[in-house]
């Protein structure tokens, strides 16, 4: 079953998530929502959680990703069935490891070629350690 | 709580003299007309502040604005700062973050300022209510250590902070209110106002919520926008680079061209390795630990956090590199390395210091040291070259700029007024417009940008007619172009060094901007055809207000937003005489580019067409009863009926 899953360390605190999927059941925006990015006191930290089966009651761009998937602009929400997000995780590890730019946007969201791109994660054991 | 509509736009008015507070709802005919935040801004500014009233005195007022779209997932968290700023005209600016979609979720739209306190205060607003609490233990803190302190002080994670440093305490020109650290706004001296008033901050937490006219018109409108501005369906190469790698770029793309002031814009050509290494990618590689966002901001990372990895100023932090930190603390002072940019830069935003107003004066300062007329007496003995051998002196003057403390003082004054003291001549090389220093945009090798640094009434300021650099023209046909009302040749348009159609482009982009300032919505996001097409945000806007406007009409509100800047500048004596540029463009070449200084006559030409095209005097630059009739500015207009100002021509 496809599942939301997050990439804590792309995730830069827009709240674009929260703020669309508060306002999904009544047309009103709110902080009130069922994903929320939640900040720690004097720490530069965002951290979206979710409590959500991804199943968004009027997704706003019409098709069947959620809602918060699709307004993330970083990357850092994942709608997959468990392998496939554990294949996305670990491009986003090696891709961070061979480019910076990686730091701050995940590799799928990305749409110029860049090199190395680890998608059938050849090498993969070597940049991020064994599984 | 139930959800505010959002057509009602609510003002809470502050007196810190008497410390009263008490909210006002705006003329609801208000958002038609002025949209919200930088509009209204002005609106109230120019009610309220009559001429003549002294910036530092109880009768000016601050006013801090978000508008209908804030808080909504296209605000951006915008919102606009605006007073009668220190050096006699409006002084507005914008900043991002958080603040004003939390102000909004607390039930206001608005706050407006005035009075001074008699010892520091800061104002706490949470869910309607409004309190002005003691900050003695505040004052002096530097703006990190103050937002620390409130954040413990006021146990909440979620509140959002807006506050100033030492640097505007002291009056310091042009310091700036800061918020998440990194976010400053407000650099024509909003800081100073704030600090005259005894203000040390503003937090704010609200929990209420906002519902918009038409969600399904919203909802499209919203897809429309996005298509434009995501990664994957832009049709602009830039927005992967801008909303990533940033403006940082840049300097390494500049030099080549001309366009890097270097050494006080004595050159505008840097070696390019210097240039390579303060750019974006080493920035990137070595430095930058987090992406960080504006609310509902769709790009992954405009704004990035730092810190140092290793060396002498190992583990200092900060944040948000842009376009300017590269030129005012790089090629402008001959500096090529980055780690003293960046602690430069994250210490004028612990001190509240505006980067420009630090780099242009340091490098109007090494000059005057280069050419013997300042010398190891008059800097408490520090070496003041170009190249910057005494990085440590530099960073201990930083301070002692926020502290006005031994040379530093002279330099708190900005350059212009510092120039004026020292004599020699030293104002040939100041680079400022109206008391302001400018940004780092060159302006010999791009007309529009030298027209729009020389009219813009709060000094220099590129927010009010960005993108300074060509757009691409290809994406919109002259027919498409000219349904929208946009009548121009934009291929003469965009030629850098050809003085025709200047006068015509900027003032479409300064209408356009003052739109988007005014929803509020930020300026950078006008990507592929948005530069020009700015129907996705008219939809959104009436989408969210429930507002029925023409496409003309919602343009026209940001026509009467210049017109309302033009008539609050004319109106405090102000005029064609102060439209120039600074006297090193209009005298001296650009040498190795061999780009003309800018004449007179050229300077004038674009002048007169943007007047012309604004409907303002040419020799004055009053705005014509006619045009603030047509606007609707029929108050204005009898306000500026009997202003005589001498012909400037
Ligand atoms: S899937 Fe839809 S309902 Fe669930 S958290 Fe995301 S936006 Fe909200
Ligand atoms: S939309 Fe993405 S980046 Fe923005 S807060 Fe949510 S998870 Fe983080």
């Amino acid at each position: 079953m496809k599942r939301i899953y997050v990439i804590e360390d792309l995730c830069n605190g827009c709240r674009l998530c929260q703020t669309f999927c508060s306002s999904l059941k009544d047309g009103v925006f709110s902080e009130e929502a069922r994903i929320k990015v939640i900040k720690i006191p004097g720490e530069e930290r965002d951290i979206p959680i979710v409590d959500c089966n991804g199943r968004c009651l009027n997704p706003v761009f019409g098709d069947k990703t959620p809602t918060c998937v699709a307004v993330c602009p970083t990357g850092a929400l994942i709608w997959e069935e468990q392998p496939q997000a554990i294949e996305k995780r670990l491009q986003w590890e090696s891709a961070r490891k061979t480019h910076s730019l990686f730091k701050i946007v995940a590799p799928w969201k990305w749409p110029f070629p860049w090199s190395q791109v680890d998608s059938d994660n050849e090498n993969i054991e070597e940049k991020v350690g064994k599984r | 709580m139930s959800a505010r509509e959002n057509s009602v736009q609510k003002i809470l008015r502050v007196d810190l003299s008497s410390r009263n507070t008490y909210t006002e709802v705006l003329p609801k005919e208000w958002t038609a007309k002025y949209l919200g935040s930088r509009g209204i801004n002005a609106r109230l500014l120019f009610n309220e502040v009559p001429a003549g009233t002294d910036p530092f005195g109880t009768d000016n007022i601050l006013y801090l604005g978000t508008g209908p779209m804030d808080g909504l997932p296209t605000g951006n968290g915008r919102m606009s700062v605006a007073c009668k700023g220190p050096r006699g005209s409006v002084a507005e600016g914008s900043f991002g973050g958080f603040f004003g979609p939390e102000l909004r979720r607390a039930g206001f739209d608005y706050i407006a300022i005035r009075g001074k306190a008699e010892k520091p205060v800061y104002l706490f607003i949470h869910d309607g209510e409004a309190e002005i609490r003691d900050a003695s233990h505040l004052w002096d803190l530097t703006t990190d250590k103050t937002d620390a302190a409130l954040r413990r002080e006021l146990a909440d994670a979620n509140v959002q902070l807006r506050y100033i440093g030492p640097a505007a305490e002291n009056l310091v020109h042009s310091s700036v209110i800061m918020g998440n650290i990194n976010n400053s706004g407000g650099r024509a001296g909003c800081g100073e106002v704030m600090g005259s008033k005894k203000l040390k901050a503003i937090a704010v937490r609200g929990t209420g919520r906002i519902r918009v006219a038409d969600y399904p018109g919203f909802i499209e409108a919203y897809q429309m926008f996005r298509k434009r501005l995501d990664l994957a369906t832009s049709r602009d190469p830039w927005t992967p680079v801008w909303s990533t790698y940033g403006a940082p770029v840049l300097a390494r793309l500049f030099t080549d061209i001309g366009n890097l002031m270097t050494r006080n814009a004595q050159e505008m050509r840097w070696d390019e390795e210097k240039a390579t290494r303060i750019g974006s990618e080493v920035y990137l590689d070595k430095y930058v630990t987090k992406g960080k966002a504006c609310f509902g901001c769709p790009w992954p990372a405009c704004q990035k956090l730092y810190q140092i990895p290793s060396g002498k100023y190992q583990g200092f932090k900060g944040g948000n590199y842009w376009a300017g930190q590269p030129v005012v603390f790089g090629s402008l002072i001959d500096n090529d390395d980055l780690d003293l940019i960046l602690v430069l830069s994250g210490l004028c935003n612990q001190y509240g210091l505006d980067v420009f107003h630090v780099g242009y004066t340091i490098a109007w300062a090494m000059e005057c040291y280069e050419k013997g007329i300042l010398t190891r007496e008059d800097t408490d003995g520090l070496e003041l070259t170009f190249g910057c051998q005494d990085k440590d002196g530099l960073i201990d003057l930083v301070r002692k700029i926020a502290y006005k403390e031994g040379f530093g003082e002279l330099l708190a004054k900005g350059c212009s007024e510092a120039s004026k003291i020292i004599g020699h001549d030293s104002e040939r090389f100041c680079l400022s417009v109206k008391g302001q220093e400018l940004e780092g945009i060159a302006e010999r090798n791009l007309y529009m940008v030298a027209l729009g640094i020389a009219v813009s009434e709060v000094g220099p300021d590129h927010t009010r007619w960005y993108p300074p650099y060509p757009c691409n023209p290809n994406l919109m046909t002259k027919e498409e172009l000219s349904s929208l009302g946009i009548d121009l040749d934009l291929r003469l348009a965009f030629q850098g060094r050809n003085p025709e159609e200047k006068g015509k482009l900027l003032r479409w982009f300064t209408i356009s901007r003052a739109v988007i300032e005014s929803l509020p919505g930020c300026v950078f996001l006008v990507r592929d055809t948005l530069g020009f097409d700015k129907r996705p945000w008219w939809q959104l806007f009436q989408s969210a207000t429930g507002t029925a406007l023409e496409y003309s009409e919602f343009l026209r509100a940001g026509e009467r937003l210049m017109n309302l800047d033009r008539a609050f500048h004319v109106r405090e004596g102000f005029g064609r005489k102060d439209d120039r540029v600074p006297i090193r463009m209009a005298t001296e070449d650009v040498p190795f580019f061999n780009y003309p200084r800018i004449t007179d006559d050229v300077f004038n030409h674009m002048l007169d067409e943007y007047y012309q095209e604004n409907g303002w005097d040419l020799k004055t630059s009053i705005p014509s009863q006619e045009k603030l009739l047509e606007l609707g500015l029929d108050d204005v207009a009898k306000s500026l009926k009997d202003i005589s100002m001498e012909s400037e021509r």
